[in-house]
């Protein structure tokens, strides 16, 4: 909220500098986020009188006016409507430099000089006026620096007022915090009414249906008025405050509101069917026009004021095009109610209708203070705008408001802040804060908050007022004692770290993509229905369709990855991310939460270098890693099998990675055709996703030391070939089923392919290491035995051993 | 002996004045003149000389091996610093094969950091789902339904009751409902807000922070976090704790830390306040303990959430809060 100083000073003595000031409403709770200086860049700007006008010849909006500045009589050209002999108006000298940084200058205009320039209020930055130039209202001298007629220096604080203190959201309750924190008296808005006109009750009432709506609505009115703009020093306090001056009716309800915190309306009352009110729900689609010419339609969350006939306002909220004040109001019907804060929330949420007066009304306005602030509206139209002022005003009240009685013990204070409180400190300050406070006994207070503060109803909310009061800095700072944890940390979270670690050891740079996404992702992953990919948690409410449901995969976000840096030249890339991914889970509200491992590669395995050969990237690099990453964590016999039907995968190059059976992840090259999708067609991805779940069921967490081996080992080569299609774990297998504990390990260090052998062949060679656990082995025992293995994988693959 | 020492001085000297690269050269040295060197086993068998011949071989071989290690230092002035033309020369200046290092996302390391932090006094981290229900994400937390506190945080939906989280602080519920006092919880994580532009992502990290026990005061609260800044800022870092509004806690605070970057003497980053608002806080409110079942005449606590990326970009001088998810490797390769 803007609040501005020079109207905080009318209710409270402020002694302080305005820095000064700000740090001390910060320090209580409302957060002062910037101060503006205004109306301090018009010291060049004086009063000028304007003594001739004439028009200017073939121009039909511009006059030349003679102007007295006190020193001397210029002439200039203006373009505004209400120059006139004798007014008095501002006026800057060639050379001045306006708010906005345009600097006057001497000038002709169709011929005709002129000379400096008369100013409307907006091109003084005052307020946003540019109906004609400012006519000051003063009989003042020319010559006479502006700044001296008017209050236009003032500071502007942008307070930020938390959902808990309307009563904050005036001028009055900012001045009132401002007192109770400095012990400056609270001073009160003037009122000055003359009832000189009929009884209320001859000429209008008010009925209300809905109490629980409307618990309380007051009413006043003043006839014969004589609408008009208001005041300059209303219409620059309005504007400081953020609103726009209409007319002296309508400013008048906005300024009470700004400087009281109640919301007003004021009403045509001869617009008013029946000249009565009717407080009432609206009916299932009945239709309404607010005054901003929108029409809504309405149902029984939407409370109405009517007239006789038909609505007028939607309460709390905004009034009708039907009843406002209009040029020819001579009557007029102020009201000041109290609307239900969740009636009016429901309303505006539905209608997506949000007032100045509906923010005050759904977070809870002074349903004690509605007829002060009615009457300080009335005491300020008619001094404004004239008229007479009915005799007695309506106060409508069936549901009388209740204040709260709170026990406080003040022990109890003292043990929740940490601070060592008498009761007369604390009774202090809640008196200082408008409480009624009555001792009880040594420990205990009876305290009854004032009806504007609707945010104290328990114990704590006066414990926090006393914090606020005493001062949260002045509490000391103790430690509490915290026992040791018997749980340790939660397995997901150890893998997680050690799964980093490892990936950043092995080269890959860690990224974080938002968790939604495009629900194109999935066909652009090439998903097919009914594929998990596709099962989308949708956001009802997104800000842009990329960002519309849950991502159901962590590639999206990698290939994105991919896309952005390769824009910027960075093509050699290894990436990853740990995330969750969002699937729907039948018969559960929440969403199936999984959190994945997903690394790629990209680019080169090394540039070429001044003293290293380049080398592409190929399926074994990225396998290498997730291999290292597996075994590191003490994974050890996963077990990779090809994988042909996971779209996003090049099927030619893709694995599936099992452990004990289940299936934790995958591995391969991106599909050429995703890689399209994303404009990457010619690049060459490599990518593993783990599911994290899956891998957590086979990791213990703990490793287990084997004992070095105590007998010397057997090494026996062999080189063997067999059709191309035959995958090297299958002779793996065999080699370890046929020799069976005797063989401690097989590498297979060679696959060779090309001349000399058969097109539809390969040559592979393994490295055999035979050792017994529990003896030297003998020569001829493992010449057999390795004979076997042979015959086994002959027979087995159709292979034969390669010669030489 | 006599014998045996000049032979071995002469094929020593000729093999340095033949050698021509500084590995054989070092080769040489260790052969004739290593600890194990022919030169040293030599001498070892002085002592079995007689006594008279001893003093004249031990002067021979003192002779030989000073020599020895003359013509050694003369081919390495040769090999090593002269000639550099034809000899085997080695550009230390020459680029290392620099294995390929990975980076941690920033996030993540202020995430750990910070965990550790609170770690060390003896929180417990956990984690939770980051799509929740209403439930755990307001209306237990005392944010009723229709009231303006949810005007706070602006909300993604998935339906009526369903919400991505705002903050981290659905973990309180949660896991008091679960776990009885004493209690002392951290809970990092993902939150997502309905808002976008310069200074907002719509999704962000948070650390929710809570502590459960008999007789915990507002006084511990500022300890805890007093402690906390302290380790992550600096030892002589101010804080200031001010008045606030959260629905959950009551008294609620926001707290400053003296601003990082001028020390308090106001700066572009702190908007010239000298103060940077880094967390909320407060005491846990009674109304949040009656949703979980606690007795607020017997327990109470305190609880804080804050913003990893606001403490991370005041922790690098990060200025652009997006630059978090572009992952832009030009940006993450400073981590
Ligand atoms: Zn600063």
């Amino acid at each position: 909220m803007k609040v501005s100083l020079n109207w905080l000073k009318d209710y409270v003595d402020v002694e302080m500098s305005p820095d000064e000031l700000g740090h001390l409403l910060t320090m209580n709770g409302l957060e002062v986020e910037g101060i503006e200086t205004v109306g301090q860049s018009l010291d060049d700007i004086v009063v000028a009188k304007i003594r001739a006008v004439k028009p200017l010849p073939g121009a039909d909006n511009l006059f030349i006016c003679q102007v007295d500045t006190g020193r001397d009589t210029v002439q200039t050209v203006c373009g505004a409507p209400n120059v006139k002999v004798g007014a008095l108006a501002p006026f800057a000298l060639p050379g001045v430099k306006l708010p906005d940084g345009t600097v006057i200058k001497e000038g002709r205009i169709r011929g005709e000089i002129s000379t400096g320039m008369l100013l409307a209020e907006d091109e003084m930055g005052l307020t946003d006026d540019h109906t004609g130039i400012m006519i000051l209202a003063h009989d003042s001298t020319p010559g006479t620096p502006l700044f001296s007629l008017l209050p236009l220096s003032d500071r502007v604080f942008d307070v930020d007022i938390t959902p808990n203190r309307p009563d904050c959201a005036c001028i009055l309750g900012i001045a009132r915090e401002i007192a109770a924190a400095t012990g400056q008296i609270f001073k009160r808005p003037k009122i000055e009414i003359v009832e000189d006109g009929p009884p209320i009750e001859d000429l209008t009432s008010v009925t209300i249906i809905d109490p629980e709506g409307c618990p309380r609505y007051a009413a006043g009115m003043i006839q014969r008025v004589n609408l008009g703009p208001s005041p300059f020093w209303m219409r620059y306090r309005l504007y400081l405050s953020g609103i726009r001056s209409i007319n002296n009716l309508v400013d008048v309800t906005n300024y009470v509101m700004m400087e009281m915190g109640q919301p007003l309306h004021a009403f045509d009352y001869n617009r008013l069917k029946e000249n009565r009110i009717v407080v009432r729900r609206a009916q299932e689609g009945e239709v309404f026009t607010t005054l901003d010419g929108v029409t809504h339609t309405l149902n029984s969350e939407n409370l109405l004021i009517c007239d006789g006939e038909r609505p007028v306002a939607l309460a709390g909220i905004m009034g009708g095009l039907n009843s406002e004040i209009f040029a020819g109001t001579e009557n007029v019907f102020v009201e000041s109610a109290f609307f239900d804060p969740v009636t009016i929330r429901r309303g505006s949420k539905r209608l997506g209708l949000s007032t100045e007066a509906s923010y005050r009304f759904e977070r809870g306005a002074d349903i004690g203070g509605a007829v002060t602030a009615l009457k300080r509206a009335i005491s300020l139209i008619s001094h404004l705008a004239g008229g007479s002022t009915s005799t007695g005003f309506i106060d409508n009240y069936p549901k009388t408001y209740t204040p709260p009685i709170i026990d406080l013990r003040v022990d109890r204070t003292n043990l929740l802040l940490g601070t060592s409180l008498s009761k007369s400190d604390i009774s202090g300050y809640l008196k200082a804060l408008e409480m009624e406070v009555q001792e009880i006994n040594e420990d205990e207070l009876k305290v009854k908050p004032p009806s504007f503060r609707v945010d104290i109803g328990r114990e704590v909310d006066l414990m926090e007022e006393v914090a606020r009061l005493s001062g949260y800095d002045n509490i000391p700072v103790t430690y509490p004692f915290i026992r040791p944890s018997e749980k340790g940390e939660i397995p997901e979270l150890l893998v997680r770290d050690q799964l980093r670690s490892i990936m950043v050891g092995l080269g890959f740079t860690e990224i974080i993509t938002y968790s939604f996404t495009s629900p194109d992702s999935a066909d652009t992953l090439g998903a097919e229905e009914g594929s998990p990919l596709r099962s989308f948690v949708k956001i009802l409410n997104p800000l842009t369709v990329d960002q519309s449901v849950m991502r159901t995969s962590l590639v999206p976000g990698l290939l994105a990855t991919v896309k952005t840096n390769i824009l910027h030249d960075e093509k050699d890339l290894k990436l990853f991310e740990w995330g969750k991914v969002f699937t729907h889970k039948e018969g559960s509200d929440l969403p199936l939460e999984k959190n994945y491992l997903a690394a790629l590669m990209t680019g080169f395995y090394c540039q070429k270098t001044c003293n290293s050969a380049e080398r592409h990237l190929d399926f074994y690099d990225i396998k290498g890693a997730l291999e290292a990453l597996l075994k590191d964590i003490g994974l050890r016999g996963s077990v990779f099998q090809k994988e042909t039907g996971i779209s996003r995968y090049d099927p030619g190059v893709c694995a599936s990675i099992f452990f004990s059976g289940s299936l934790i992840g995958h591995v391969g090259r991106v599909s050429p055709g995703v890689m399209a999708d994303y404009d990457l067609a010619d690049v060459d991805t490599y990518l593993f996703e783990i599911d994290i779940e899956a891998l957590l069921k086979n990791v213990s967490g703990t490793k287990e030391f084997s004992s070095f081996a105590k007998f010397p080992a057997v090494h026996r080569d062999i080189s063997i070939i067999v059709k191309r299609q035959l995958e090297s774990a299958r002779i793996g297998e065999i080699i370890k089923q046929e020799g069976g504990e005797l063989v401690e390990s097989v590498q297979i260090f060679d696959v060779y392919e090309g001349k000399g052998i058969d097109p539809t062949e390969k040559a592979m060679a393994f490295s055999i290491c035979y050792r017994s656990k529990h003896g030297t082995l003998d020569g001829g025992e493992i010449n057999r035995l390795h004979e076997s293995v042979i015959e086994k994988i002959r027979k087995e693959t159709g292979g034969r051993l390669r010669e030489g | 002996m006599k014998k045996k020492l000049l032979e071995l001085e002469k094929n020593a000297l000729k093999a340095l004045e033949i050698a021509d690269d500084p590995s054989e050269l070092e080769k040489i040295r260790v052969t004739y003149l290593g600890k194990k060197g022919q030169l040293t086993s030599i001498m070892k068998n002085v002592g079995e000389l007689p006594k008279s011949e001893r003093p004249e071989a031990g002067k021979l071989a003192n002779i030989i091996k000073s020599n020895i290690s003359k013509g050694f230092e003369e081919a390495r002035d040769r090999i090593v610093i002269g000639k550099g033309d034809q000899a085997a020369f080695l550009d230390v200046t020459l680029p290392g094969r620099e294995p390929l290092r990975g980076h941690l996302h920033p996030i993540t390391l202020v995430i750990k950091e910070m965990c550790q932090i609170f770690a060390r006094m003896g929180f417990t981290v956990v984690k939770g789902p980051n799509v929740e229900l209403d439930y755990y994400n307001f209306e237990a937390l005392n944010f009723p339904k229709d009231h303006p506190a949810r005007d706070m945080q602006d909300t993604l939906y998935v339906s009526e009751n369903v919400v991505l989280r705002t903050h981290t602080s659905n973990m309180q519920v949660r896991i008091m409902e679960a776990q009885k006092p004493p209690l002392s919880v951290i809970a990092p994580g993902k939150v997502y807000r309905r808002d976008s532009d310069v200074s907002h992502t719509p999704m962000f990290h948070q650390l929710e922070g809570f502590l459960v026990d008999k007789d915990v005061s507002f006084g511990d609260l500022k300890g805890t976090l007093t402690s906390f800044a302290h380790q992550m800022f600096g030892r002589g870092t101010a804080l200031r704790f001010r008045p606030s509004f959260f629905p959950f806690t009551e008294p609620s605070a926001e707290v400053d830390i003296q601003c990082v970057l001028c020390g308090g003497k106001g700066c572009r980053t702190c908007s010239h306040t000298g103060w940077l608002e880094i967390l909320g806080s407060g005491m846990i409110d009674p109304e949040v303990f009656r949703f979980v079942g606690y007795d607020p005449e017997v327990y109470s606590g305190f609880a804080f959430g804050m913003g990893f990326e606001r403490i991370a970009m005041l922790k690098y001088g990060i200025d652009d809060i997006q630059l978090f998810f572009k992952n832009d490797m030009r940006f993450l390769r400073q981590f």
